[in-house]
């Protein structure tokens, strides 16, 4: 019994400290209005679930013709007490060249739950390198996540 | 398998269209829903490609089918009963929202269209447009854009009016830069292989270049989003825009004596013989 609340303290505790320490796939947070806003981390595939942000239930599957792939910017929202509700503008992604893509989904009600997590998708021409991802005036730089 | 409920009435147009439904309706319903959920769950788990039918395998099943696609639903049996039911009177001098709540009911599409419009910051005329680009198929579903606009042509702004009679055309062609992707839904419904007809296909040539594209792309944008089956949604926070964008006739709709009021009362009696 004893012993099983020693590990479970230690598993508590290495969870802290796992917690604390940002991994390789994540950038540091950028604050817009409120929003604290982090990549998660970046895939690439040729179908999609499209669904707003914060996520409903409701899902558009999107499907990519040769020689296009969905680029998908995972993003983690922390909604701060600074945030006022508002209409917050869908993010743009711009490659390396600056060439700008936009993006089906949309922001929708983005203050109405505490945390969340969206992964935007765009259609970019296979193995587009990412330059980086703009929320209106917040702009975050994708580089790191280029494979 | 777990079933959500909520999803699982809401699919069906709610508590009210379920209260109409009797045992062997709700049991199929039920049936079709599950199978459905389990299908997504396989496809899912095995990362397999959706298997679209070809516009030759669903004309073939033309003859299987009780009534016609392009029907409106008021004149068909609706959440899986065998029969029609009996619809509710409208009262003499019928506003938008009498037929939005006795004809269009639930409208859970629309709402949902026009919610997201307004959420996403669309202007008042692209929200109007959401709310109404579909109701008309109560009515009839062929060529739905073109009844649509008609049917409110006498009400709306022009631009509200050209957002509603174009989306129908627009949707067929996706626009990455709009956020529009063609959707999944349509390769269900219209085949893999189908390929729009002429008329369709020179619209959107013509729409494309028009300086309006914007409105009726924007209503196919928000259109796409508007299949949730949780959405709680009303028409309570229309009430402005309606205000300031429907004329709204003192005789009612369908007594007004214009180009659509036949429309109106068609959609207001369905079960006229003649």
């Amino acid at each position: 019994m004893r012993r099983c609340r020693v590990l479970g303290l230690g598993s508590w505790v290495l969870g802290l400290l796992l917690a604390a320490v940002p991994s390789s796939g994540q950038s540091k947070p950028t604050n817009y209005k409120g929003l604290e806003i982090t990549v998660a981390g970046i895939e690439r595939s040729a179908a999609v679930g499209l669904r707003d942000c914060p996520p409903g239930s409701n899902t558009i599957r999107g499907l990519t013709k040769p020689g296009e792939e969905f680029a998908i910017v995972n993003l983690s929202f922390k909604v701060t007490p600074a945030f006022k509700e508002t209409i917050v503008k869908k993010p743009v992604l711009l490659d390396a060249s600056g060439k700008t893509f936009n993006t089906a989904m949309s922001f929708v009600d983005p203050g109405s739950v505490p945390e969340y997590s969206c992964g935007f998708a765009y259609r970019v021409p296979e193995g587009t390198k990412l330059g980086k991802i703009q929320i209106d005036t917040a702009t975050i730089d994708l580089t790191s996540f280029n494979k | 398998m777990e079933v959500d409920r909520r999803a699982f009435i809401a699919s069906l147009g709610g508590t009210a269209a379920v209260s109409l439904m009797d045992h062997e309706a709700k049991a199929e319903a039920l049936e079709h829903w599950m199978e459905e959920r389990l299908d997504e769950a396989v496809e899912q788990q095995s990362g397999a490609e959706r298997k679209f039918p070809s516009v030759a395998e669903l004309d073939a099943q033309l003859e299987t089918r009780k009534y016609r696609r392009g029907v409106g639903n008021l004149f068909v049996p609706r959440g899986g009963a065998d029969t029609i039911k009996k619809l509710p009177p409208m009262p003499k001098n019928a506003t938008l929202k009498d037929f939005f709540e006795l004809r269009f009911a639930p409208a859970n599409h629309v709402l949902q269209s026009a919610t997201r419009a307004l959420k996403t910051g669309m202007s008042e005329e692209v929200t109007l447009a959401c709310l109404l680009h579909d109701v008309v198929q109560a009515m009839i579903k062929v060529d739905h854009g073109w009844w649509g606009a008609q049917l409110f042509e006498p009400y709306i702004p022009e631009k509200s009016t050209f957002a509603i009679r174009y989306h129908a055309a627009l949707r067929f062609y996706p626009d990455s830069e709009a956020g529009y992707e063609y959707p999944d839904q349509y390769l269900r419904i219209f085949g893999h292989d189908y390929t729009p007809p002429e008329y369709i296909a020179s619209t959107y040539r013509m729409v494309l270049n028009h300086k309006w594209y914007m409105e009726p792309r924007l209503v196919t944008v928000n259109d796409l989003y508007a299949f949730d089956p949780n959405a709680k949604v009303s028409l309570e926070p229309f009430t402005d825009i309606i205000g300031r964008h429907f004329k709204q006739p003192k005789e009612g709709l369908g007594n007004d004596n214009t180009p659509s009021s036949h429309m109106w009362r068609t959609i207001a009696n369905p079960d006229a013989p003649l």
